[in-house]
């Protein structure tokens, strides 16, 4: 039905009705009677330009077309034929019937294009499920947007630190100076101690915290309140764990007194659900500062750093005003006393920190949200691979759509909607990839969970998890889609119809673009991959200056502060051991710091921070140290007691030429240099070797016994050195670690984002190659009469194959030529974070190459050989 | 089945159609009515009209074939039917009734 204002009207009548009016009837009046209407008001019009004259016709045309406007009207009779337009129920059901005809069609098409968009799905949902676990961490808090940590920033000599350590009494200071500031609390480091309930020994994560605690964060409390639970600093908050293990519940827990490091009785006010993995707090039990302070009265010095502290703003109170007062509070202290720096006050959001815990330039920055960063680009990037396989096929293989939609837009086809169509098509199958992803991840879900030490779950019940999806799906489509239906729907009808479809070199270009792109983001994750584990190996095997190797450590607590020299006689006669000695903190990290240090020449305004450490007699010994000059303490001189011995760090930054034998100071008191230590890692290899001064803690040891065992004895050394201990210390639980394997998890992260990224490199390169599949495939199909003629005329398989496998192999080529800076570049950034970095080579660059030529190599090869191999009669056979 | 009252116009416009016979659609109604009743009737009001006797049943329509003169469009031709013809027969016996009514001198009366 032509419903436009006719123009097909007798030429040599030039006479028309308005042309609004006309419309006006064409679109408004009574779908029943459009058609007579439209005729008969026609002829009417020619009666009145007859009778009237042209003025009085189009009036009374126009008013008759108005009075005849029937907007709402619904068309009562059955249309004898039904319009067809784009998205009649007829048209929609052919645009499924064709897209799944043409999915059944081509299996290895259709299945390379699901599995691939379905692995870059599933991908993608699993990083965003980790991201989101990532971003939970220290959400949960109600007071979350109030609560805020403190960090201190040490000026000296025109350089900036920062430091999340603060001293102990700030958190009282912070409520009293800052009216803003609600609630505050300290909050130790957490570390193991051991309790007991009659013949029940346990050893728990304890920390210590303000009565605040539990009003600050929403930890729930199982029995006790929040007000009540530290109040007395005879208290104690213990975990629903803790309770089960003691008392049975945490009914039975409340008010029961339980016995703190064999000497002192508490009450248990309170008793929390255990600890969630969204929390960056983790602690089995709580205690009172007050009850800390009792123990260690050099943490109400200001001058002392030692917890973290911890606020909470009031709700009106203006953040940035906070940080104004807050930042000069420190001064009236006299914390910095005499010393030539001065300490300010920084904050940071509580939950921010989880994230961004590294201190760059005094600056919280940075921190696990480059990884939530990275592995966000790696989502996008191996989605990006997939859509692109999509699109490459889709239009690679357009010749054989073309027909159809040659056809199509013949019978009145819009572009529009063979647009649509395409469009829909995509839609489609990113649906079916959408269901094969999420079943995917369900399955592998386990295994990445045991990977990220993590404990994710699909969130099904959360609409919001299906809206991701969803998003996910139509992002998809639209990106696989877009370049199809723009490509299918722009061909000529005329040109499809005609003959056969010649791409032009645009569309070729194109596609040869894609392919380049996909292989160079495969090549940059593949270097990344090669980097990241030739680091983390590195790390793993660098000489450290001493022999972690069975090396073993346990802490001294309980009564072995004062039988530290029972100990070492009787765990020196075990057949298994071969030396014992004692160190504050432990052989694996030690991160303490002093400033006090000056020596004859040393410049009063630079400070330099030693890492000072308290170590028993043998210690350079069991550690299997080397000594650079001078000697190790021992028992023959006396004097040791007011001895030194540096590293060789130490003695370059002071600049002292024969350091035996000279005196420095240490605060007030004099010290002497016994001997010089050859560099060794103290820390973990993200920070550079540190001035390390040692003295003699003989007298009061403290921090670990460490202990050097043969190789290949370990278990039966193990229990013996247990049961020595149980004899000596029978209130405390022996437990106990070795040397290399706590070193090995502080490089945990490095591991797991090394291994996250061998996976994800692998699964780039697959889904590449899955595209790079089917392409060739295509092409070797689009060739097979060129392939017969060449057989027939003399060419070998070897020709036929290298001919069909060059074209792709110069993509791949130039993929890694231009991905190569690109990944050079990326992972600069990422060894930056390690004070000891693996040089990058140029051969990690072409192994990368090699790795992806070869792959490319043996992907194509599949199809050219098989084409290469066919009987040219059977391709030549028809015309 | 109570007698369907015709409203003066349905009444013309009926009758109307039953004089064109086969050519009866909208535009000729129209004209018809222009031209013989000398009526000016829009033909909005026609085709209105048309429809309502239609809905009424007192005509029934059907589609022409196509035509060159109006774009191709085709015409809806109008037919009455035995209900219209009986109520055009009714229409006119309850006039005649009336006119047999009136007395002579009433008419000479009256003038007509």
């Amino acid at each position: 039905m032509n419903s436009k204002p006719d123009k097909n009207q007798d030429p040599a009548d030039p006479a028309e009705p308005p042309r609004w009016a006309a419309r006006l009837l064409a679109r408004w009046s009574q779908p029943d009677a459009r058609e007579e209407l439209q005729g008969d008001m026609l002829e009417m019009y020619a009666y009145w330009l007859e009778s009237l004259g042209k003025p009085a016709a189009d009036r009374k045309y126009a008013l008759a077309a108005l009075r005849l406007m029937r907007p709402f009207a619904r068309p009562k009779r059955a249309n004898d034929y039904s319009e067809t337009y784009s998205f009649s129920a007829a048209m929609i059901q052919n645009y499924f019937k064709i897209a799944f005809r043409n999915l059944l069609k081509s299996k290895t098409f259709s299945a390379i294009n699901v599995l691939g968009l379905a692995l870059g799905m599933a991908c993608s949902l699993m990083i965003m499920l980790w991201i989101r676990d990532e971003l939970a961490v220290d959400a949960f808090h109600a007071n979350k947007d109030q609560l805020y940590r403190i960090y201190m920033r040490e000026h000296f000599s025109g350089k900036v630190q920062g430091v999340i350590w603060t001293p102990g009494p700030l958190a009282e200071e912070l409520k009293k100076s800052v009216p803003e500031i609600e609630m505050s609390t300290p909050y130790s480091w957490t570390n193991q101690q051991t309790f007991s309930v009659g013949s029940k020994i346990h050893k728990q994560a304890t920390n210590w915290a303000s009565a605040d605690f539990f009003k600050m964060f929403s930890y729930k409390l199982l029995q006790g309140t929040a007000e009540g639970a530290l109040r007395d600093r005879g208290n104690i908050a213990i975990s629903r764990t803790m309770a089960n293990a003691f008392f049975g519940s945490p009914e039975a827990a409340i008010g029961k007194a339980i016995r703190y490091d064999n000497r002192k009785e508490m009450t248990v006010s309170a008793v929390f659900e255990n600890i969630g993995a969204n929390s960056s707090l983790q602690f089995d039990c709580l205690m009172t500062w007050d009850a800390y302070i009792d123990d260690n009265s050099w943490a109400t010095h200001w001058s002392n750093t030692d917890p973290l502290t911890f606020f909470k703003l009031r709700k009106d109170a203006d953040p940035a005003k906070v940080e104004a007062k807050m930042l000069h509070l420190l001064d009236k202290t006299n914390r910095d006393g005499s010393k030539p720096y001065k300490t300010q006050l920084a904050m940071q959001p509580f939950h921010e920190y989880y994230l961004n815990s590294n201190i760059k330039d005094a600056k919280m920055d940075g921190g696990r949200i480059e990884y939530v960063r990275l592995f966000s680009f790696v989502a996008v990037f191996i989605l990006l691979i997939a859509c692109i396989n999509f699109m490459n096929l889709a239009t690679a293989r357009s010749s054989r759509r073309a027909k159809e939609v040659g056809v199509r837009k013949v019978v009145g086809a819009m572009r529009s909607m063979l647009a649509g169509q395409f469009m829909g098509e995509a839609l489609l199958i990113a649906g079916l990839s959408a269901i094969l992803a999420v079943l995917l991840v369900a399955l592998l879900l386990p295994a990445f969970n045991s990977l990220t030490s993590k404990q994710m779950a699909l969130p099904y019940s959360e609409p919001k998890f299906w809206g991701i999806i969803g998003g996910l799906l139509v992002a998809t489509g639209l990106l696989a889609g877009s370049y199809p239906a723009l490509f299918l729907s722009s061909l000529n009808p005329v040109r499809i119809l005609k003959g056969a479809l010649k791409f032009d070199s645009s569309s070729v270009w194109v596609r040869q673009g894609l392919v380049v792109f996909q292989f160079a983001l495969s090549v940059i994750l593949i270097v990344g991959m090669i980097i990241i584990y030739r680091q983390v190996g590195f790390v793993q095997t660098k000489n450290l200056g001493f022999d972690r190797e069975n090396l073993v450590y346990f802490p001294i607590e309980g009564e072995l502060f004062n039988k530290f020299d029972l100990l070492k006689t009787q765990l020196t006669q075990i057949p298994g051991i071969k030396q014992v000695s004692h160190m504050t903190a432990t052989p694996a990290s030690n991160g303490n710091g002093t400033d006090g240090i000056t020596w004859p020449g040393s410049n009063p305004n630079e400070q330099v921070r030693f890492t000072p450490v308290g170590v028993g007699y043998d210690f350079t010994k069991t550690m299997n140290l080397k000594m650079a000059d001078g000697r190790d303490f021992s028992k023959d001189y006396p004097t040791d007691s007011s001895g030194v011995i540096l590293n060789e760090t130490a003695i370059k930054v002071m600049g002292l030429k024969n350091p035996v034998g000279r005196e420095i100071n240490w605060g007030t008191s004099k010290v002497r240099i016994v001997g010089v230590l050859k560099d060794f890692h103290f820390v973990s290899l993200h920070s550079a070797i540190r001035p390390l001064i040692a003295y003699l803690g003989a007298r009061q040891p403290q921090g670990s016994v460490v202990i050097r065992i043969q190789a290949g004895k370990t278990p039966e050394t193990l229990a013996a050195i247990g049961q020595v201990c149980k004899k000596l210390n029978p209130n405390v639980p022996f437990s106990y670690a070795f040397t290399d394997q706590e070193y090995a998890r502080q490089y945990q992260s490095e591991q797991i984002v090394g291994k996250l990224a061998g996976y994800f490199a692998s699964l780039a390169i697959f889904i590449s190659c899955l595209g790079l599949f089917g392409l060739a495939a295509f092409t070797a199909e689009q060739r097979t009469k060129e392939i017969g003629v060449r057989k027939v005329l003399g060419a070998s398989v070897a020709g036929i194959v290298g001919l069909l496998s060059k074209d792709f192999l110069k993509l791949v080529v130039m993929a890694i030529i231009l991905a190569s800076p690109v990944a050079w570049y990326i992972m600069k950034q990422w060894l930056q974070g390690f004070a000891y970095q693996i040089d990058i080579e140029w051969w990690m660059f072409a192994l990368a190459g090699v790795i992806a030529v070869l792959i490319a190599v043996f992907t194509i090869s599949f199809q050219s050989i098989k084409a290469a191999m066919v009987n040219p009669v059977r391709s030549l056979r028809s015309e | 089945m109570k007698r369907a009252f015709l409203g003066e116009l349905e009444e013309v416009v009926l009758l109307t159609v039953a004089v064109l016979a086969e050519e009866a659609y909208a535009v000729t109604v129209a004209q018809e009515l222009d031209r013989k009743a000398g009526r000016a009737v829009g033909f909005s009001t026609v085709h209105t009209t048309l429809q309502r006797l239609e809905e009424k049943g007192y005509l029934s329509s059907e589609m022409g074939g196509a035509t060159a003169e109006r774009g191709g469009r085709r015409k809806r031709f109008f037919r009455v039917t035995a209900f219209g013809r009986k109520a055009l027969r009714e229409a006119k016996e309850a006039r005649e009734a009336l006119w047999n009514a009136m007395s002579p001198e009433t008419l000479q009366l009256m003038g007509i």
